[in-house]
């Protein structure tokens, strides 16, 4: 265009501008297109989502002059942080939770099956992927298949007698885990601490389980996170009392 | 889903009964209403009742009459239903059908207040009937005759009054005057404008007489005078020189002779001694005795008494009425006394009787007259009398019913063949568990052991004008027993046959010889003791034989067929020889029809799976008219010849034909039939009938040929009520049978089975179920099954009674006080005379299951739960509930990690009061733990409740309670039980709970389902959908996860299901639906659910349950009503069979109108409009078609009637 001479060029190269710029912006903002770290306000000027007062910048030139800055910097880190906090959390969650309620959901879910298959179920569909990802990322994958296993048996199971399964079905787990973990200490050595996080998810899927009684039993927790008995419910006189039980 | 409804049991109940003589000749037949079927019974010769004809009319009968044109030989029947019609029937002989002369138009269908049909009264004359509605419309049809002798009905009059209550309309009986009915009425006008009650309290009954001005055509309101208040009903006096005529009032404690112009003459009903004082008597049914000399009543009350009712009179008038204690039979909704000397008691509950007058009373007994009526301050002075035993009537007959129908459930408890129907029946004292399976019931007569193990057996006359058959062959492996029959059934050996070899087939040969086939030959033993002897050719043996009375075939090793012929000279002649491609495995000659010189056709079965028809006749002999080839070599052929009949002993007919069935080896029973003329073989049919391979015997039921097959159990092909019905017997395994007549047993059955003998007879045909009776104490309520011991744990109770122990210290009481008073009133002249010793013995003989429980007062109640083992039918333990409590749930329960097992959680009320307003002292669930290994109950502990328990639920280890409008979550504790969790908000009172997996399945007693899920982080139970039609429910039972069976009180079954986007999204949601729950919708739940099934059964239904009757065959629903019936819906699994089945429904709906007058699909949608249901009980209505009706609803389908009927049978035999 340009090349052919005219008087446009500079409005042209000027829009090349532009257009190089926001495609320069977008790739350069965050890594991650999910949450990209500025806004395109509908005036045609940007807002910063990470510096926490949300700075509104007229052109992209002034935005990456923005990012530069160690200001903004310095709260893209922090932002970042939080994100990693955050994963792990989450990570951590629904690994420990994974197997008491992969069985709740594996039996809603075999349920489903029975009628239309996981398809059209993306949350359940959702909850078990991230779980299988959780649990492949934090066990070696044959474990993980085991625990698959052992879910889709349970799932077989006569659910009519879900209550005394999820007390029992993890802890069969476990000593299928710790048993198998256990020959892999014998073949190779560094696994213990792989062991010893089976356990402690054990443990707590235990405690989360007995907690679970608990309620179902008529505690209910207050702001502390002391038991207390909900007073429309009976108890027998010499009943568990939870704030004993679950030091 | 679409469900084919099938009554598989008949209503056993009686709404009303009412005799005469439809059929005409002298015979006396009862036509009783159950509910909707009309059926005619006839006493036979024996005495035992017998079903002439049982129709369904698709409506509700509310009265019957019955009557006959002067001069006329034969009875109408006047039907009064819900069809808002009255209709007149006439019974055909020649058809065996009920045949409408008449159906009147006159209101809306349904039970309504104001539209005539609940009660109806004809003139004593027949010349006019009078419909009456329970309130305000009365009306009058004039009877008459055209002039070929036809009936001929006006329209009708109206003797409408407003405001009005009818209890009681009859027909007085003023000989050729104008005729004249009756009414007991209640004007409640003033009432309904008085605000302060008092008009309310002050109503009066009054008695009206009703005139028919046949001049004027005209109804009038002749005569109305107060009755007492306690009148319930009408009794007409013969009148007309017969009697004195007018009307006898029953009232509570009264009887009543009022007639126009004359005084009331007025005689109190004795009572029994043992009566609470504030209880009255009141006459609860009346039968009427005329002979041309003298009549009587007799009057029944509601505790069970008769009383002979006889009043002294000269001309018009009366002098004196007596009533006189004449017997004790249970409690009838109807008596019928027939002139040949019967009494039909139809029972109000449990099985009907049939009595015989042994007298009529004529001996002392207690009585009551009114010339000694004492009237003092207090009343009048009450004449008491005790009930004894049957004197003047003895019981003959008895008639099934299984009215009414608590609870059921079909289990496989004794691991037959197919599962058993266990039901709870009856009420108080005639309770009972019956315990049905499908099949007709024996009676086993001689049982004998046999010195080795027969192989086959035969009967045999001397001379074919023999009534009786003379002996009984058994063959074993090597010899041939022969038995004699006698006074004794003996070893004989002077018989002429040949006992050292086995038989294969014993005969009567001609008019007197005997004929004995064994593998070497055929013995022929003459009359005269001369025995002919044949050998067969060579080293060949004789493999199967076919004979009938004059001709023999036999086949030979290798397949030779050889054919013998009767001559002149009674020598056996062989005629013809034929060589089969292979071995023969079965053959069969019909019998010689009736004035022919042979039987034209003989059926062999090869082991290449097919069936060939031979010839012969001379002209063609051993030809083969045609070949059918089965699916499985046959085993056993049998050739069915049906005779032709019009008008027989059952009243059916059906053209002559032949039928041959051929048992295979697969199990299945092949039928088709052969052409008379040609032997071509058309319309097979094949049902599969067990393990074994059928073997086919003739036999003879009723005087018809008839047919059994054995295989893994025996079965029974005959002809009822002119339809071939093939049942199974409820019989161990048999090997082989003959049909057997004696002079003790005229149609019986001889078998062999292991190494007995057994001779039985076959009874109550037409049933589809025998029972096993096991008799109960009160009212039963509920059942379960105890998981591992298999006992069924039973709980009844009863209102008004008094417990077992009060009523033994009663009757001490009683026995002691009776020889007291007895002595004390020696002077009054109407107390017993009987001696006390006598008295005392008559007193033990008295069982309550035939005079009732003494009653109580109405808030006291008597309850027991019983352990049952159903095998023996022994009860291994009863706890009497105390203290006026009594049971109303039970359920057995596993608490999660507690120590005890299955436990037994039973829910009780105490001093549960009705009226005047649903009142209870308290609620108890109450914890039993099982010792003795099942057999028996130990208390743990009780809980009291605020409300009644009428459901009980295990889930998930803890118990669900429904409490009044509240469901429960309880937990065992150490002295109770520990309450959970609740949900307060269900609208009216829970009445039954379902649990499966996590979802809970409420029933409400007004507002159907209710849908719950417990959250166990929350300790909460919320309901998460309902039904948005409010339905009084009866019975429900749990068909899927999203679906749930349920009947309510008007009569309909219908399925709801949660729908399918519904149900995912509840089970995706974490929440489960709780934040939808929490918003509600329009005070309901979130969800609602569908209807997806109705279909109005017109019977209450009281228990539903999912399972299949049949090994192999589909689930289907079972049902059980109050009335006594037990149906089935049973799923379609083919879009054509929907298809074909509503196009037949369709067609007979339109080409044959049920019989009462109601629409058919007007009845089947009586409350809701009918949904994918198609009612078998009209489409098995089809063969009762005339043929050329037949072949034009068959022709609109595109098929043949056969087919129509062959399909008809496919899908019954997969029910049942």
């Amino acid at each position: 265009m340009s090349t052919f001479g005219g008087d446009s060029w500079a409005r042209e190269a000027q829009n090349r501008k532009r257009r190089v710029d926001d495609l320069m912006l977008s790739t350069s903002s965050s890594g991650d297109a999910s949450s990209p770290s500025f806004k395109k306000l509908s005036s045609g000027k940007y807002a910063c989502l990470v510096c926490s007062h949300n700075p509104i910048l007229d052109t992209p030139l002034m935005l990456s002059i923005h990012n530069k800055g160690s200001r903004h910097i310095a709260a893209q880190s922090r932002v970042r942080e939080k994100e990693l906090v955050k994963q792990d959390e989450l990570h951590k969650r629904t690994a420990l939770s994974a197997d008491a309620c992969s069985l709740s959901s594996s039996s809603s879910s075999t349920l489903q099956a029975k009628h239309s298959g996981h398809h059209d179920k993306p949350l359940t569909q959702k909850t078990v992927k991230v779980i299988l990802e959780a649990q492949s990322n934090v066990e070696n994958p044959d474990v993980a298949s085991t625990i698959h296993n052992s879910k889709t048996r349970s799932a077989l199971c006569d659910p009519k007698f879900i209550p005394t399964n999820v007390i029992r079905e993890p802890s069969g787990n476990v000593s299928l885990q710790s048993s198998m973990s256990n020959e892999k200490k014998l073949l190779m050595a560094g696994t213990a601490d792989q062991k010893m996080l089976v356990d402690w998810h054990s443990e707590l899927r235990k405690r989360q389980e007995k907690e679970l009684k608990f309620t179902a039993a008529g505690w209910k927790r207050d702001c502390h996170g002391k038991w207390y008995k909900d007073e429309n419910v009976e108890f027998d006189s010499d009943e568990e009392d939870p704030n004993i039980t679950l030091r | 889903m679409y469900l084919y409804s099938l009554t598989l049991q008949r209503p056993g109940g009686v709404v009303c009964a009412t005799n005469g003589n439809f059929v005409g000749g002298k015979t006396q037949e009862i036509v009783v209403a159950r509910g909707k079927t009309l059926d005619l019974l006839r006493p036979d010769e024996s005495g035992k009742l017998q079903t002439v004809l049982s129709v369904e009319v698709f409506g509700a009968i509310r009265s019957l009459a019955q009557f006959r044109l002067t001069g006329s030989q034969k009875d109408y029947v006047v039907v009064g239903s819900d069809s808002g019609r009255l209709v007149i029937l006439e019974y055909s002989r020649e058809r065996n059908i009920f045949h409408k002369v008449h159906q009147e138009t006159f209101g809306k269908s349904g039970c309504r207040r104001i539209v005539p049909g609940q009660f109806l009264a004809v003139d004593p004359k027949g010349r006019a009937v009078m419909a009456a509605a329970c309130e305000k419309q009365k009306l009058v049809y004039v009877l008459n005759r055209d002039a070929a002798a036809r009936l001929t009905i006006s329209s009708p009059l109206e003797a409408h009054k407003t405001h009005t209550i009818t209890y009681s309309v009859i027909g007085v009986d003023c000989g050729f005057d104008n005729p004249v009915f009756a009414a007991i009425e209640l004007d409640y006008s003033e009432a309904d404008l008085d605000p302060t009650g008092q008009a309310a309290a002050d109503a009066q009954k009054h008695l009206t007489f009703y005139e028919l001005d046949l001049g004027l055509n005209h109804v009038s309101r002749k005569w109305s005078e107060p009755v007492d208040n306690g009148a319930n009903l009408l009794v007409t006096v013969p009148g007309g020189g017969d009697g004195p005529s007018g009307v006898l009032v029953c009232a509570e404690n009264f009887v009543i002779y009022k007639n126009q112009g004359h005084p009331d003459v007025r005689a109190v009903i004795p009572r029994r001694a043992d009566l609470p004082a504030e209880r009255g008597v009141l006459v609860v049914s009346a039968a009427t005795h005329r002979q041309k000399s003298m009549f009587f009543f007799l009057l029944q009350t509601e505790y069970g008494d008769i009383f002979k009712v006889t009043l002294e009179h000269e001309g018009d008038r009366v002098s004196e009425l007596k009533i006189k204690y004449f017997d004790t039979i249970p409690v009838t909704s109807s008596m019928c006394v027939l002139k040949t000397g019967f009494l039909f008691a139809a029972s109000e509950f449990g099985n009907h009787a049939l009595y015989q007058f042994q007298a009529i009373g004529e001996a002392e007994d207690v009585e009551a007259s009114s010339a000694t009526l004492m009237e003092t301050e207090e009343g009048f002075q009450p004449v008491f009398f005790q009930p004894r035993g049957l004197k003047n009537l003895v019981r003959i007959d008895q008639v099934q019913s299984l009215m009414p129908i608590m609870d059921m459930k079909v289990l496989n408890l004794f691991e037959e063949e197919t599962p058993q129907v266990f039901t709870l029946c009856g009420r108080g004292p005639r309770s009972s568990l019956r315990i049905l399976r499908p099949g007709l019931a024996i009676n086993e007569m001689a049982v004998s052991q046999l010195p080795g193990t027969p192989s086959a057996v035969w009967t045999v006359k001397k001379n074919v004008t023999d009534e009786f058959d003379a002996y009984i062959v058994v063959s074993f492996a090597n010899a041939t027993l022969v038995l004699s029959i006698g006074e004794t059934i003996e070893e004989v050996s002077d018989s002429g046959f040949l006992d050292t070899t086995p038989s294969l087939s014993v005969s009567l040969l001609g008019d007197d010889s005997l004929m004995q086939v064994h593998p070497n030959g055929i013995r022929h033993i003459r009359e005269d003791g001369r025995i002919n002897e044949w050998k067969t050719p060579g080293k060949k043996t004789i493999v199967k034989v076919g004979s009938n009375r004059l001709q023999v075939v036999i086949a030979l090793s290798g397949g030779e067929l050889i054919y013998f012929e009767m001559d002149m000279t009674g020598q056996l002649m062989e005629v013809e020889k034929h060589e089969m491609p292979g071995d023969v495995a079965c053959l069969d000659i019909a019998p010689v029809p009736e004035g022919r010189q042979r039987s034209r056709f003989l059926a062999v079965g090869s082991y290449d799976n097919t069936i060939r028809i031979l010839s012969l006749d001379p002209d063609d002999c051993m030809q083969i008219l045609s070949v059918q080839s089965v699916s499985s070599p046959p085993e056993s052929l049998l050739l069915l010849e049906v005779q032709a009949s019009t008008g027989g002993e059952d009243g059916a007919d059906h053209p002559a034909s032949v039928f041959l069935n051929a048992g295979l080896q697969n199990g299945v029973l092949f039928r088709t039939v052969v052409d008379m003329v040609t032997g071509q073989l058309s319309d097979t049919r094949s049902r599969f009938l067990g393990l074994r391979a059928p073997k086919l015997f003739s036999a003879i039921v009723r005087g018809r040929q008839a047919m059994l097959c054995l295989s893994s159990r025996p079965w029974l092909g005959y002809i009822h009520q002119g339809h071939f019905l093939l049942t199974p017997l409820s019989y161990e395994t048999l090997e082989y049978a003959a049909s057997f007549s004696s002079d003790q047993c005229a149609e019986g059955v001889v078998a062999v089975a292991g190494e007995a003998l057994r001779i039985f007879t076959i009874e109550r045909l037409g049933e589809t179920f025998n029972e096993t009776v096991v008799p109960l104490r009160y009212t039963p309520r509920k059942f379960v099954l105890q998981p591992k011991r298999k006992n069924l744990i039973i709980i009844e109770s009863d209102q008004g009674a008094f417990t077992a122990e009060e009523r033994e210290a009663a009757r001490k009481e009683c026995l002691e006080a009776a020889g007291m008073g007895e002595n004390g009133s020696a002077n009054n002249g109407d107390q017993m005379e009987n001696g006390d010793g006598d008295d005392e013995e008559k007193e033990d003989a008295l069982s309550d299951e035939q005079y009732g429980y003494p009653k109580a007062e109405s808030e006291k109640w008597a309850s027991c739960i019983r352990v049952l083992d159903p095998r023996t039918g022994n009860t291994t333990c009863l706890l009497e509930l105390q203290d006026n409590e009594a049971a109303f749930s039970v359920c057995t329960v596993n608490f999660h990690d507690k120590e005890y097992g299955t436990l037994l959680a039973v829910g009780t009320a105490k001093g549960l009061q009705f009226w005047p307003k649903k009142s209870v002292a308290a609620g108890f669930i109450h914890i039993y733990r099982f010792v003795e290994e099942g057999k028996s109950l130990e208390l743990l502990h009780k809980t009291q409740v605020e409300g009644v328990p009428l459901a009980l639920c295990q889930f998930q280890g803890r118990l669900l309670a429904g409490i009044g409008p509240i469901l429960r979550l309880y937990d065992l504790g150490k002295k109770r039980l520990l309450r959970k969790c609740e949900n307060k908000l269900f609208p009216n009172t829970i009445v039954s709970i379902h649990t499966y997996r996590d979802r809970i399945y409420v029933s409400d007693i007004q507002e159907s389902f209710h849908y719950c899920k417990y959250r166990r982080d929350e300790n909460q139970l919320y309901i998460f959908a309902d039904d948005s039609v409010p339905r009084w429910l009866t019975a429900s039972h749990h068909i899927d996860f999203d679906t749930m069976a349920g009947a309510d009180k008007f009569g309909n079954v219908y399925f709801v299901r949660l729908p399918q986007d519904v149900s995912d999204e509840i089970e995706e949601d974490p929440t489960g639906g709780k934040i939808k729950w929490e918003q509600g919708k329009l005070n309901g739940a979130p969800n609602k659910v569908e209807e997806i099934v109705q279909f109005h059964v017109g019977d209450v239904v009281t228990c539903l349950q999912k399972s299949s009757l049949i090994p192999g065959g589909g689930e289907c629903v079972i049902y059980g009503t109050v009335m006594g019936s037990v149906g089935a819906l049973l799923p379609f699994n083919s879009r054509e069979d929907v298809d074909f089945f509503s196009h037949l429904e369709m067609h007979m709906r339109q080409e044959h109108p049920p019989l009462c007058g109601r629409d058919h699909m007007a009845f089947r949608s009586a409350y809701f409009p009918v949904k994918d249901v198609i009612d078998g009980d009209l489409c098995e209505q089809f063969p009762t078609l005339p043929p050329d009706l037949q072949r034009k609803i068959s022709d609109e389908l595109d098929r043949t009637p056969g087919e129509i009927l062959k399909k008809l049978e496919d899908v019954r035999n997969r029910i049942i």
